[in-house]
């Protein structure tokens, strides 16, 4: 067999297989194209989750593989959701807009129709006009470009002047969660375009598929969120397993042996930290559709932890781990958090779990950091082990 | 019910006069009744002119129910009965019937159909002329204070007839307090309604210097101006500044407008209008010869219309052309509303001089926010800057501890109720509340992961969340209320532009004790020395006998409780919610890093920049102060580019490496 990324790395076949199984089985299971088992909803929460496992996969490189716990990796996610939300807003309100104008007598011009859709838009702001940063949001083509470039943008400039300076460990994390927080406190004012807290909602409308019902739209993001994932995954596999690989775990582990052998340390940092920012660019961009609304929120400082935790959790170091940890996790929290599970009766108390899912969450960090520092990805080493033996 | 109100002061007045002169005149003189009958006429059908006749008569009658009696009658609740012509007041003038009051003793004396009385409806004009009377009478009276409330309704209604009374005043009056009050209302007076300029302008300097609002309020409404439009500049008036068009404040397109509105030019039509009239003239499908359907562009309405107009079918269009020039043609202009060029002069002069001093009271007022922002930041990181700075941990649940101590005031709040003797307990309480919880969590978490700090993160992280929840699960998610005690709820003020309040003056009080306190501890204390040598090296602090464990387990304990008073002082202020710590963190690692982590002088001027900074940025764009925080966190990512050590860093040894 020839040497390729799926031989080095036996994580890979079995993730793809997993992925594209649980894919077939979604496609079965849905209202669009199959037995009608999986409702809409819940099958955008899979894909959404599938999101999350990418953001958690860009996390884990970073930070399982790269060293450096960055907690504005969310604030990408957010980014990318933004930019491409511009398009969609713009766009599915230029529809409605030129439908409502196509009964007035005179034509309306162009400038007029873009002036109404920027009143629908802003006005909830009380702004009339567009925002700069709206210049390219009648594209899609610009805006899934912006989708990828705003947040390595960000995350280039940022990381440039932090590891150049050689900001590092704890300091480097309170820095951006910093970043995060100003990027947060700056979306929510209102007049800096982009609807302050309302944030940017109707995104689950596609331009363009006004004839679609949502149970198709569901499952094809779905599918794009598992091809998104499957690609990343095999990238990341790919990158991590070549002298990339060794060098970044080698900054990880004593960056400054890896700087006085003579590696650019600065450079892999940085192309690690803005690689990692476009996936969660690209994350964001397929999960925000799925939700339908984001406002900023989504991007406070306490999300970007989450998605540290996750990766804890999962297990760092280890691709599937993340995957693993934002999957279970983010799975568990919707179901204890959406009212469904049933309340536990200890007969002096009864435990509601919509109620008590953040402590028990919060508990649960602490153990997982006290006792199972390699997360749940453990049990897989334990369970490769027993094989072996 | 304000008649009632009126009686019962009336009847105040008549205690406090000597017994003696009530009683002569019960006994002799005419009563008001029998006053007013015998100028009823000039009473019932009072005119501006003819009415100060009575009102003399009146005053001069001193009785003591004049003032009730004047008051009344300016408000248009006296009334006539039609059969005697007597007066009386009455007790609900929407009742039916009136129930009449008599107008000396205030007593009922009977009731009439609506029929049967006339109401007396004095015309604005006389209102006026009594009013003065009445306001005069009340500075006439021996009561001080009931002269400063003449006073105080002079300023808040000022009227022209006021400037001679307060005149008189000043020659005869001997009250000190009454004539101070006078002092300071007479310029605004002589300001406001003196015929020549001279005093005017006197006046006018008397207030130099005067910061108070009040001098503002009286000298800015000299200057109000408003824009006009003439063909040439008028002579006449008293013209503050040309406004040229497009280059000054007045844009071409509103000038234009203004040409509209005096009738000097032909309007505009706006796009919407050109719309509308070319809808209405469509013509098989066409406008102007144009088909409809191509006026999807500003070109081809262009031109339907011209087309239009041709036709007689529309108004013709000014062109862009031929508004600039109408613009050109005309000469815009500020007038002052006040005519008198001396004044607006002098009155400018003054205020420039007053603003200057304003301004100079801005900034001290800012560094007194700034400073008192800082001594918040400075109070939510010390406990941090203990933990994070001089041990190392990263502990997320830090503004949790500073949550907790400010539920300990609530609980003790509401438990004792007299407030300073709630938060003299809540104090130390919350100290050993937080003191615990942090000891707790260093023996069961943090130690374990001395080596491992970014999971240090994590684990308080979801130490954090569950605090947050349990706290909301107990408390609920609603704001518990935490009253700081009545000393400390007004505020201190220099003058009308300097004041802050008590409370923040108490928050940086406590802020000062604690660095001193703290300062005093870790440098000049055997727990302090141990402290510090266990940071710097463990091992050798523990060969030389210190027992590492327990120095970590009280400073971290130290550093929790200190969070915990923290707490209760940001509780007086801000609301008591679960996340109140949450808002804290991030502000409080960043005062730390900024500062120079590993000393509490480096927190205490991190916070003292980050304080004044983010004040500042407010004070340049006061109405956002989220874009205020924005700013000051980019200046914040920026300045640990320059100095990653912070402001304060430690060197050689004490830097650990």
């Amino acid at each position: 067999m020839r040497d390729t990324i799926f031989t080095r790395n036996r994580s890979v076949p079995v993730f793809i297989a997993i992925l594209t199984l649980l894919a077939i089985a979604v496609t079965i299971l849905s209202e669009a194209y199959g037995t009608g088992a999986l409702s809409v909803s819940f099958t955008k929460v899979l894909g959404m989750t599938l999101c999350l496992c990418l953001a958690a996969l860009a996390m884990d490189l970073v930070w399982g593989y790269c060293g450096i716990l960055s907690l504005g990796h969310f604030a990408f996610f957010g980014l990318g959701g933004y930019m491409i939300g511009m398009w969609l807003m713009t766009a599915r309100t230029e529809v409605v807009i030129r439908a409502n104008l196509a009964s007035s007598p005179i034509p309306p011009t162009e400038a007029e129709i873009s002036q109404a859709t920027a009143l629908q838009i802003f006005s909830v702001v009380g702004a009339e006009d567009w925002p700069w940063m709206w210049a390219v949001s009648d594209s899609l083509v610009l805006s899934l470009l912006l989708v990828v470039l705003v947040p390595g943008l960000l995350a280039l400039v940022f990381g440039w002047l932090a590891f150049r300076s050689r900001v590092t460990g704890v300091y480097l994390s309170i820095l951006t969660q910093a970043m995060t927080l100003a990027l947060s406190l700056y979306l929510f004012q209102n007049d800096t375009g982009l609807r302050g807290n309302n944030g940017l909602s109707g995104l689950q409308n596609i331009p363009g598929a006004e004839g679609v019902g949502q149970d198709r739209i569901s499952i094809w993001f779905f599918w794009a969120s598992a091809l998104a994932l499957g690609l990343c995954y095999v990238g990341a596999a790919w990158l991590v397993s070549g002298k990339f690989g060794n060098i970044v775990r080698g900054i990880r582990d004593d960056e400054l042996r890896v700087r006085f052998l003579g590696y650019p340390v600065e450079v892999y940092k940085l192309v690690v930290f803005t690689l990692t920012a476009m996936i969660c660019g690209v994350a964001g961009a397929l999960y925000y559709p799925q939700a339908g609304i984001i406002n900023p929120d989504e991007i406070a400082p306490i999300a970007s932890i989450y998605l540290a935790v996750w990766v804890a959790i999962g297990g760092r170091g280890r691709l599937y781990g993340a995957v693993i940890g934002a999957a279970v996790v983010s799975l568990l929290s919707t179901y204890f958090t959406g009212g469904r599970a049933p309340d536990l009766n200890l007969g002096f108390y009864r435990v509601e779990w919509i109620d008590w899912w953040p402590v028990l969450l919060g508990l649960g960090f602490v153990l997982v950091t006290l006792f199972a520092p390699k997360g749940l990805a453990g049990l897989v080493d334990y369970l490769v082990r027993k094989e072996r033996t | 019910m304000i008649r009632l109100a009126i009686a019962a002061l009336v009847g105040v007045v008549l205690s406090l006069l000597p017994p003696g002169k009530a009683a002569a005149q019960e006994a002799g003189g005419p009563d008001l009744q029998s006053i007013l009958q015998q100028n009823a006429e000039l009473v019932a059908d009072a005119s501006r002119r003819t009415v100060q006749d009575v009102l003399d008569i009146l005053i001069e009658s001193g009785l003591p129910e004049v003032p009730a009696f004047l008051a009344t009658w300016q408000a248009r609740e006296l009334y006539q009965r039609e059969s005697d012509g007597l007066f009386f007041y009455v007790e609900d003038p929407d009742a039916d019937p009136l129930t009449l009051l008599d107008i000396t003793s205030g007593e009922a004396v009977g009731t009439a159909g609506s029929r049967e009385v006339a109401q007396l409806r004095p015309n604005r004009g006389v209102q006026g002329v009594i009013a003065a009377a009445l306001v005069q009478f009340q500075l006439g009276s021996d009561d001080p204070a009931e002269r400063l409330s003449a006073l105080a309704s002079i300023e808040s209604d000022p009227d022209e007839s006021h400037l001679a009374i307060l005149r008189d005043m000043m020659e005869t009056e001997t009250d000190a307090d009454v004539r101070r009050r006078v002092e300071a209302l007479l310029p605004a007076l002589v300001i406001a309604f003196a015929d020549e300029d001279a005093p005017r302008i006197e006046a006018i300097q008397s207030l130099a210097g005067n910061v108070s609002l009040s001098a503002r309020a009286t000298l800015n409404p000299l200057l109000a101006t408003t824009l006009e439009v003439a063909e040439a500049l008028p002579e006449d008036r008293n013209v503050a500044a040309q406004i040229r068009p497009g280059r000054d404040a007045l844009s071409v397109d509103d000038a234009y407008a203004m040409l509209v509105d005096a009738g000097l030019a032909p309007p505009l039509i706006p796009r919407s209008e050109r719309v509308d009239v070319l809808a209405a003239n469509i013509l098989d499908g066409r406008v102007g010869g144009v088909p409809v359907a191509e006026l999807n562009t500003e070109d081809a309405r262009d031109r339907a219309y011209a087309a239009l107009v041709e036709a007689g079918l529309a108004d013709p269009a000014p062109t862009e052309a031929e508004v600039a020039e109408a613009v050109r043609s005309y000469v815009f202009y500020e007038v002052y509303r006040e005519s008198s060029a001396a004044v607006t002069t002098a009155a400018r002069e003054t205020l420039e001089g007053i603003e200057t001093r304003v301004g100079f009271y801005r900034v001290l007022d800012l560094s007194l926010d700034g400073l008192s922002l800082a001594s918040i930041y400075f109070l939510a990181a010390i406990g941090l800057a203990i933990t994070f700075g001089v041990m190392g941990v990263i502990n997320m649940a830090h503004g949790e501890f500073i949550m907790i101590g400010a539920y300990t005031g609530y609980v003790v709040q509401s438990v004792v109720a007299n407030e300073t003797l709630s938060i003299a307990i809540a104090i130390p309480l919350a100290f050993a509340v937080t003191f615990a919880g942090g000891v707790a969590m260093e023996r069961l978490v943090i130690r374990w992961l001395y080596h491992r700090p970014l999971e240090t993160l994590l684990a308080t992280f979801g130490i954090s969340i569950a605090l947050q929840q349990i706290v909301r699960l107990v408390f609920g998610a609603l704001t518990q209320p935490l009253t700081p005690p009545d000393w400390l709820a007004g505020s201190v003020s220099l003058n009308d532009v300097v004041s802050i309040s008590s409370i923040r003056i108490a928050i940086f009080i406590l802020g000062a004790i604690f660095f001193v306190l703290l300062w005093l501890i870790l440098n000049r204390t055997r727990l302090g020395l141990e402290v510090r040598a266990v940071t710097q090296n463990p091992a050798m602090a523990a060969s030389m006998g210190i027992n590492p464990d327990r120095i970590n387990m009280l400073t971290f304990g130290l550093g929790s409780g200190i969070a915990g008073i923290a707490g209760v002082a940001i509780g007086l202020f801000a609301q008591v919610v679960p996340d109140l710590g949450a808002n804290y963190i991030v502000q409080s690692f960043m005062t730390v890093v900024v500062g120079g982590v590993g000393n509490i002088f480096g927190t205490l001027v991190g916070a003292t920049m980050i304080g004044s900074l983010q004040k500042a940025i407010e004070f340049l764009n006061p109405s956002n102060t989220l874009a205020a925080q924005t700013y000051m966190i980019l200046f914040v990512i920026l300045f640990i580019q320059f100095r990653p050590r912070g402001i304060v860093a430690l060197r050689g040894r004490a830097a650990g490496d």
